[in-house]
């Protein structure tokens, strides 16, 4: 059985079954935005919304792993205080992937990318029914090292427009199209 | 029974209890799913031999699984009373490879009696994730509300 039929015994919820798993799919990548040619500064509204689901929000918090009822038992997160189902801190993850598909933003999808840090800030909570939409921005990029850094900046706004989360996160990519072809090969096409 | 967790009864230097998890294939698979971060890096064992990412030939756990690793531990503490995260910043300094064993811990370092005029009293926190050496593997800095 390959990766991908593995990681299917887990599916459990309806965005699970629908969002594609390979991020190997040359087709996909060929859709990326690339180190070279991100464009600092760019704000964009990514055109995916996301309906959050608990069903979303267990998922979460079962892949973490974290068994807290906070996050599956409501009457339970509302007698600690909440006013609802708790989101694991950090479900905004699952968001941006799913939003995030392509072109600018693409980038934390990048075969052969790293992850050095993140930094989020949390303004409201996320509630079941909150229909989230991101805004997502190019905040700066780098070379250290020989290593091709960028940080992007992701909000994420209710349905309300209500500000959610704000997250800055880094990565280190692969400089080029070619490079991240390279690892879709799967060869090595960073520096050490 | 411990008194209830406060603002008021959080005091600097307050350890709070650690996490321990043993990450394996299907730990990561699991996490890939729930995230929907599928990247080869961590869920393609056959990739990984040959591309080596981080110059290792094993998928690694996900960044952003030690990340939530490190917030269970203030989830764990805070959120059975209505505490809730502020910030949180983390330095992620070694690849996790499959077969790790972390444990991830937290300490008070501050507290903020900001009141409602602040956005509410919140206490900072160092947060860290180490593994079965001893070696940190994330570090970090916390800020927390509580009731």
């Amino acid at each position: 059985m390959g990766y991908l039929e593995e990681m299917a015994k887990y599916h459990k919820t309806q965005k699970h079954k629908e969002f594609g798993s390979d991020f190997l799919k040359a087709k996909e990548v060929k859709d990326y935005e690339f180190w070279d040619k991100i464009e600092i500064g760019k704000e964009t509204e990514v055109p995916i919304k996301f309906e959050v689901k608990a069903e979303d929000m267990m998922a979460y918090a079962e892949g973490v792993p974290d068994d807290n009822p906070i996050f599956y038992d409501e009457a339970y997160a509302k007698k600690c205080g909440h006013d609802g189902l708790v989101a694991h801190p950090l479900f905004g993850t699952q968001v941006a992937f799913f939003v995030l598909r392509k072109g600018h933003g693409s980038w934390i999808r990048t075969p052969g990318s790293r992850n050095p840090g993140q930094i989020i800030e949390w303004y409201d909570p996320i509630r079941v029914g909150d229909v989230l939409t991101m805004k997502q921005r190019g905040y700066d990029k780098w070379i250290k090292r020989g290593k091709y850094y960028m940080r992007y900046l992701n909000e994420l706004y209710d349905q309300n427009g209500k500000l959610k989360s704000r997250s800055y996160g880094t990565l280190i990519l692969p400089k080029t199209k070619e490079d991240v072809l390279r690892f879709v090969r799967g060869e090595h096409a960073l520096e050490a | 029974m411990a008194n209830k967790l406060t603002f008021e009864s959080v005091n600097c230097g307050d350890v709070l209890p650690e996490v321990k998890e043993h990450i394996d294939q299907e730990t990561i698979w699991k996490h890939a799913v729930g995230s929907l971060d599928y990247n080869p890096v961590h869920t393609n064992p056959e990739w990984c031999k040959t591309a080596q990412v981080f110059g290792l030939p094993v998928p690694v756990q996900h960044g952003n699984q030690t990340m939530s690793l490190m917030c269970k531990v203030i989830t764990n503490w805070a959120y059975p009373v209505g505490g809730r995260m502020k910030r949180m910043e983390v330095k992620l300094i070694k690849p996790v490879p499959v077969g790790s064993t972390c444990t991830y811990g937290a300490a008070v370092t501050e507290k903020h009696p900001v009141g409602k005029g602040g956005g509410g009293n919140f206490v900072t926190l160092d947060v860290w994730a180490k593994n079965q050496d001893g070696e940190l593997v994330g570090t970090g800095i916390a800020q927390v509300y509580l009731p």
